[in-house]
């Protein structure tokens, strides 16, 4: 029975050791190159597009607004 | 869970985007304040509106000017109330990333996170205007070529060169259009003798203001108090007088921008003579300006789709995308 409470004490501790551990440090190169990829037109595509949608709405009821 | 936030905290309005959601506020940056308790009796648009006719136990300020935070109590209250108005409450504390001006010194920043962080953000991170404003624009900052924006907002104006992700050069002035406001209601003192508030003095220059002739300009009656008699007092306003009287605050703005022209690289300088100079921030939109611009520089200047949006969604893809980006935070860098 103790043998069982030690092997699990042991796994308990090695999956704590693994989630805790010191991340890989980055490469200055990945880290830059994330850095640009996030810039990209493509992944800036959603926020814009987001932000055109909202503003659609906005500028057709002041343009019935000035038609009116 | 809180939502993300990027906020872009400007002397004239402030702008909130809700990271998946969009942007969720735009309100003129105003706080109505009861002058005896000190108790907030209105935020944004509705403070606003009261600027210039409140009675005496009713202030109405605008705690940011030129940029920078002029009271920071009363700062910390009013994006209190408006992360309240977005949803942010005490169980739910979102990570917020803020615009603020290039020039903003570090005492300033602080000031800017602390109210951040005591109005119930979990994390304020800074991003200078020209940057988000760039990404916001939709130009091209992740290429080896030269990108310039000029950011003209209500209390600053700052001229950005960026290329690779990162700012090359910068030229800021704390000049924006609320002294080109104040110039109109100087001009108006001095010329015409009568007073006019500020609020009169900015639909002036919307209506007749500009920095340069255009077609299909028109006078404007403003009416405003003597400061001889005290009583009601009708001018008549030309578009020529008006433009004598901006001219100083316009030259300042026109000339910060030839100061970040000549720091620019030659090989990224090449690029602005083909792509050209792009335009944000509600100061652009005065008549004419793009075009002197244009001139002074023989730069072709254009004006970005949306100017007013353009700085709270280049932060909102910043708050998007917060991992990969965290190196163009403010703090970052050192």
């Amino acid at each position: 029975m103790i043998w069982w409470i030690v092997g699990a004490v042991v796994v308990v501790a090695i999956a704590l050791a693994f989630f805790f551990r010191r991340p890989r440090s980055d490469t200055g190169l990945e880290s830059f190159r994330r850095h640009i990829d996030a810039l990209s037109p493509e992944a800036r595509r959603e926020v814009i597009d987001r932000v055109n949608r909202q503003s659609r709405p906005r500028n057709s009821r002041s343009d019935e607004r000035d038609d009116s | 869970m809180a939502r993300d936030l990027a906020i872009d905290l400007g002397t004239a309005n402030t702008l909130v985007y809700m990271k998946g959601k969009g942007i969720v506020l735009n309100e003129p940056s105003v706080i109505a304040l009861n002058r005896q308790t000190g108790e907030v009796l209105a935020t944004g648009r509705e403070a606003w509106q009261m600027i210039g006719r409140t009675p005496g136990y009713i202030v109405a300020v605008r705690p940011l000017r030129g940029g920078a935070i002029t009271d920071f109590e009363i700062t910390e209250r009013m994006i209190r109330l408006l992360l309240q108005r977005v949803g942010v409450s005490r169980f739910t504390r979102p990570k917020v990333v803020i615009c603020v001006p290039s020039a903003i010194t570090e005492v300033e920043r602080r000031a800017v996170t602390d109210a951040a962080r005591r109005a119930g953000a979990a994390d304020a991170q800074l991003i200078e205007q020209p940057m988000a404003a760039a990404i916001g624009a939709d130009l091209p900052i992740d290429e080896p070529v030269g990108n310039m924006v000029i950011d003209i907002g209500g209390g600053t104006s700052e001229t950005a060169v960026i290329s690779l992700g990162g700012i090359v050069a910068l030229e800021a002035v704390r000049v924006g259009s609320f002294d080109i406001d104040a110039a109109i209601q100087a001009y108006v003192r001095r010329e015409h003798g009568i007073a006019i508030g500020e609020r009169t003095a900015e639909e002036v220059k919307v209506a007749i203001g500009s920095a340069e002739a255009t077609e299909d300009e028109s006078q404007a009656e403003v009416r405003g108090r003597d400061l001889m008699t005290g009583l009601p007092k009708t001018v008549i306003l030309t578009p020529e007088e008006i433009r004598f009287a901006i001219d100083d605050v316009v030259s300042s703005i026109t000339s910060s921008v030839v100061r970040c022209l000549s720091k620019a690289p030659p090989e990224l300088a090449q690029d602005f003579l083909v792509r050209g100079m792009f335009l944000v921030g509600g100061g652009g939109l005065l008549r004419g300006l793009a075009q002197r611009i244009q001139r002074e520089t023989q730069v072709p200047v254009k004006m970005s789709n949306m100017p007013l949006e353009a700085v709270v969604m280049g932060a909102g893809h910043c708050i998007e995308h917060y991992d990969a980006l965290k190196r163009m935070f403010m703090g970052a860098r050192r």
